[in-house]
């Protein structure tokens, strides 16, 4: 009898826990600041290791992404799909089309 | 440039990329060149467009990949399946063959199930290591994710190409419990007791009625993995980080002899990394600030570097995981080995007790700090890495070290070698060829490097663990027991499953088609 209770709720537990299925990159054009959280902030941000690869070759303010004096977008566009340095580049997949014109437009205006 | 599928002209390609548009809609599929270049490889060893794709094509699932292959079997159009298309340094998204067309499978992304109890998840391919440490840490988990170096590629795609992590299961493909596969000819198969109509042990066990096929559609181009099992460490009661160093670069076959007996009997319980003199003093530095002359960093400058660090010749790295009680008699029997075998041996210890913050040694954080190193040699920088399997015996690593030391130096590579001791009877060597890009005779230089040392392993009965895809026939070749017995087997199979060959062509030299023609066998 004790062997039945525990097999039930074994079978409970898994369908508690295991009942999302959502999807980890919703198709919908997510918003800049997402995307740039998401996929760029992890190299870009003060500690990350694109910030540091580029402060080899550029003045420290200018190294940190989100400070740059000067983006424009079709810098951006073309870095994302193409990559530079030791930056991998990013498919149409990851950032859509549309996605990327808006966070090249995003980055572009200082933010 | 336009790139075509081979034996395609312009007209029929652009009739198939029609009916590819018609089945999974336009938006995805991705024909201009700036889509075609996110796809190139950052790090090919040459001219990128040697692998240069004609197309990519985004299925977001099961039904669109169906479609795709109907289409891609009619028109005779290889298709390269990408999960992230991170496999950075043994080719990234590219394909093999020039102008085959990419099959991305980054928006099937859905993790399906982490399964509390039994320590199990069903993921898709789009699933970064990003995304999935994401969803654990969203849902509480206390269950702890493996991940490589990078996190960047896909769990299920690491897997795959056996990549590793530094956990008890490290070995990722061995935590690989069922897979969901679509063949060639669109249809779906699940391997394992995923056979079972409402199976609930799928990921419990490995083991079927019948053979288990899980490891045939690793490192191979027999289908498309379309979702995968597979198993989570339980979040351990404490974990020692454990650094060695040893002082002499004669100590290397005394090192290996003792942590065979450590890794075996399971007192080091995840896998141990090994750095040679080279591979250390690059940590946050370019080559340009420590060495101007030719060639390769010279030895007696690469020492002078280790001792402005006190740093000995080689430095072992892993991580224990049990109670504290239990780490203390692990690291006693640690410490009492090494005084006995490499007394002048240094070691320092990190403790962690669950409940504690987590700290970066345990790397059980996300992270990308591989990427950091790419431009030592030059900027853009690139890397590939060659992987000879050796077992873990003193005199035998010691002499495939030296191979692998002295034709660097020849070649003017630093010879920057690491070994991952992943199980307890065999090493994983990396020798990573670093580069500036475009630099074409140094790329040149590397590809040269690399097929001697196949020539040289080879003569002493050595394979490779993975390369990169310019290497694919050469790694195949060095397979020739019993008449290349096993890359015919596996061409036989190829052939059974996928007739027409449309199937990542190329990859581990498996099949009819090729960039450098048929493979071994054929």
């Amino acid at each position: 009898m004790n062997t039945l209770v525990g097999i039930a709720g074994l079978a409970l537990a898994i369908a508690t826990i295991g009942s999302a299925a959502a999807k980890t990159q919703p198709e919908a054009p997510r918003p800049s600041d997402q995307i740039y959280a998401e996929r760029c902030a992890y190299c870009h941000d003060a500690n990350g290791w694109g910030t540091r690869v580029l402060a080899r070759r550029l003045p420290a303010s200018d190294a940190v992404l989100l400070n740059r004096a000067s983006l424009p977008p079709g810098y951006i566009t073309f870095v994302v799909r193409h990559g530079i340095g030791a930056m991998p580049q990013f498919t149409p997949s990851e950032i859509t089309d549309a996605e990327l014109a808006e966070l090249s437009r995003w980055l572009g205006r200082g933010n | 440039m336009t790139v075509l599928p081979p034996g395609l002209d312009q007209d029929v390609f652009e009739r198939a990329l029609d009916e590819f548009r018609a089945a999974i809609g336009a938006e995805w599929v991705f024909t201009t060149d700036a889509d075609r270049a996110s796809y190139l490889d950052p790090f090919e060893i040459g001219d990128q467009d040697v692998h240069a794709s004609s197309a990519a094509l985004a299925p977001d699932g099961v039904d669109d990949l169906r479609k795709i292959l109907r289409i891609a079997n009619r028109y005779r159009i290889p298709l390269w399946p990408v999960s992230m298309g991170k496999n950075f340094a043994y080719g990234t998204a590219a394909p093999e063959m020039r102008g085959s067309v990419i099959l991305d499978l980054k928006r099937m992304n859905r993790v399906l199930e982490i399964d509390e109890v039994l320590g199990t998840a069903l993921v898709e391919p789009g699933v970064s290591f990003f995304d999935f440490k994401a969803e654990l840490d969203r849902r509480g988990s206390a269950l702890w994710m493996s991940g490589p170096s990078h996190s960047w590629g896909s769990v299920i795609g690491n897997a795959l190409e056996h990549g590793v992590g530094y956990t008890p299961y490290g070995q990722h493909v061995e935590s690989i419990c069922g897979l969901e596969l679509m063949l060639a000819d669109g249809s779906l198969v699940r391997t394992g007791l995923g056979a079972i109509q409402n199976s609930k042990e799928w990921q419990a066990s490995r083991w079927p009625f019948g053979p288990g096929l899980d490891g045939l559609f690793t490192q191979s181009n027999f289908a498309i993995v379309t979702k995968m099992g597979l198993w989570l460490m339980p979040e351990p009661d404490g974990m020692a980080g454990v650094w060695i160093s040893v002082p002499r670069r004669e100590d290397y076959a005394a090192l290996i002899d003792t942590l065979r007996p450590l890794r075996m009997t399971d007192v080091i319980n995840a896998p141990y990394t090994i750095a040679n003199g080279w591979r250390q003093i690059t940590s946050g530095r370019l080559r340009s600030e420590v060495w101007s002359g030719p060639g390769a960093v010279s030895r007696e400058r690469m020492e002078e570097l280790l001792k402005e660090r006190n740093q000995g010749w080689w430095s072992v790295t892993f991580n224990l995981f049990d109670s504290a009680e239990a780490l203390d008699l692990r690291l006693a029997r640690i410490r009492r080995d090494f005084e006995r075998t490499l007394p002048e041996a240094t070691m320092d210890i990190r403790r962690w007790a669950k409940g504690q913050p987590q700290e970066s040694w345990m790397r059980q954080e996300v992270s990308l700090a591989a990427l950091g190193a790419v431009d030592w040699g030059g900027n853009p920088g690139g890397h590939s890495d060659f992987g000879p399997i050796v077992a873990a015996v003193g005199e035998r690593a010691e002499e495939v070290y030296s191979i692998i030391e002295r034709r660097f130096i020849e070649f003017g590579k630093d010879p920057w070698i690491g070994m991952f001791g992943i199980s307890g009877r065999a090493l994983i060597f990396v020798a990573d060829m670093y580069y500036t890009r475009t630099d074409e005779e140094e790329a040149a230089r590397c590809r040269a490097l690399f097929r001697q040392l196949c020539n040289d392993m080879v003569e002493i009965g050595i394979g490779l663990y993975r390369t990169h895809l310019h290497f694919m026939q050469d790694a195949v070749k060095m397979h020739g027991w019993g008449n290349a017995a096993l890359p015919r087997l596996n061409n036989r199979i190829k052939d059974a499953l996928d007739p027409n060959g449309i199937l990542a062509p190329g990859k581990q030299g498996i099949g009819p088609w090729a960039s450098s023609g048929p493979g071994i066998g054929l």
